[in-house]
Parts: C-alpha cells; structure tokens; sequence
C-alpha cells in the first residue's frame, strides 16, 4: 500500500480540524470514533442551547460590547454562530445582568470545550496518519 | 412548522428570570458537568459505559471538591481582612 504524502496528511488534519470546527463531534465521527463524537456533540450542543435559553440568542452579541474574548470562544462552537450573531445584531433581543453571564459563561465554555475537541480531532488524525507512514 | 416547534424557538428569543442569589451559583454544577464528560470523552483510550461513567464523575466530584475548597479558603481571606 502506497504511504500518505507530507501534503496528504497535512490536508487530513486540515478537512479533520475544520469538519471538527463545523460540527461538534464531527472531526472524531471522520476518524470512526463514532461513541467520542457523539458524547461530543450531545454534550456541548447542550450547553450551547442551555446557555441560548437562559440568556436567549441575544447572548451572542458579535458586534456589540460583549468581550473579544468570549465572542472568540462563542465562534469556536460552530461559524454558524457567526450567522447567529448577524440575526441578533441591534436591538431586537435586549439581554442584561445575570442572564447575560450565565448565557455567556455556557456559550464560550462550550465554544472553549470544542476547541479541546478540534486540537483533539487534529491530534488523532496527525497519529493515524503517522502510524499508517509507519513512523 | 406545528405551534409547540414556533412555541420551543421563541423560548429562545426572551432571557429567563435569574435573580442574583445564592442559589444561582448551582447554575455552575451543569457546566462543571460537561467539561468532566467533553473532558474524558477526549482523554480515555476507549470509551465504555461503566468506566467512561466512573471517570467523568470523579472528575465532576474532583472539580466541586476543589470549589468549595477554593470558596472556603477566599471565605476566611476576607473574614481575617475585614475583622
């Protein structure tokens, strides 16, 4: 069997890390850890959804004064969040006080919970790949 | 779409009422919940049931332990500050 190329590989870890960005779970689906990724998916798809419930989709507030910070670990959920955030823009869906913090403590941990998943993702598709080069 | 689907979105679109007490402090025992479970679902070697269980709830366990330790510990700063 012919050994993956240097570009190959790079490119598997590439498609992994953003298919992992894309959908949660979806970077360890790719590689058949099919139990990992559905664990994954369920489990930072619910805290996202608590997090939007309680503070509503107003928490994702994109162009407003919401931290860079937590804007950045809200984006790494999904870029759908990003055209979540172009819905909410102005002043259509006001959220305040507590609310507002528990909604984006849950939405940017569960965007930070996904980034340890994709660099996850990524890791595991870099040893497949270094094991089927025999390295 | 039925009336319940338009009924469960617009839940969405309004903030809940969440007073600032002490009770909304539990908010933080679902989230300590998920990073256990995310957590362990990318460190274990392989994923069963009984041990994948067992391993996210001492996990859990080990982050509140650690929580109440820390708010005890910041509890007594400011009680010898202040007094």
């Amino acid at each position: 069997m012919a050994r993956p190329s240097k570009e190959s590989r790079t490119l598997l870890m590439l498609i992994v890390g953003l298919l992992a960005w894309l959908v949660p779970g979806a970077g360890h689906f790719v590689l058949k850890e099919k139990k990992r990724s559905i664990i994954i998916f369920a489990t930072i798809a619910l805290t996202f959804s608590v997090g939007i419930y309680v503070g509503s989709i107003g928490v994702i507030d994109l162009f407003g004064s919401t931290p860079w910070y937590v804007v950045l670990a809200q984006v790494m959920n999904s870029p759908m969040v990003v055209l979540l955030g172009r819905l909410t823009t102005g002043p259509a869906y006001p959220v305040y006080s507590q609310p507002n913090e528990i909604g984006q403590i849950y939405t940017s941990t569960a965007g930070l919970l996904n980034l340890l998943c994709i660099v996850n993702a990524v890791y595991l598709a870099h040893l497949r790949s270094a094991e089927t080069a025999g390295e | 779409m039925s009336v319940e689907a338009i009924f469960v979105m617009a839940t969405f679109t309004a903030p809940e009422e969440i007073g600032v007490n002490p009770q909304s402090m539990l908010w933080l025992l679902p989230l300590a919940a998920a990073i256990a479970v995310v957590y362990k679902a990318t460190k274990l070697p392989t994923i069963k049931a009984r041990n994948f269980i067992k391993e996210a709830v001492i996990l859990f366990g080990s982050i509140i332990v650690f929580i109440i330790i820390t708010a005890l510990a910041l509890y007594t700063l400011a009680r010898l500050i202040t007094e």
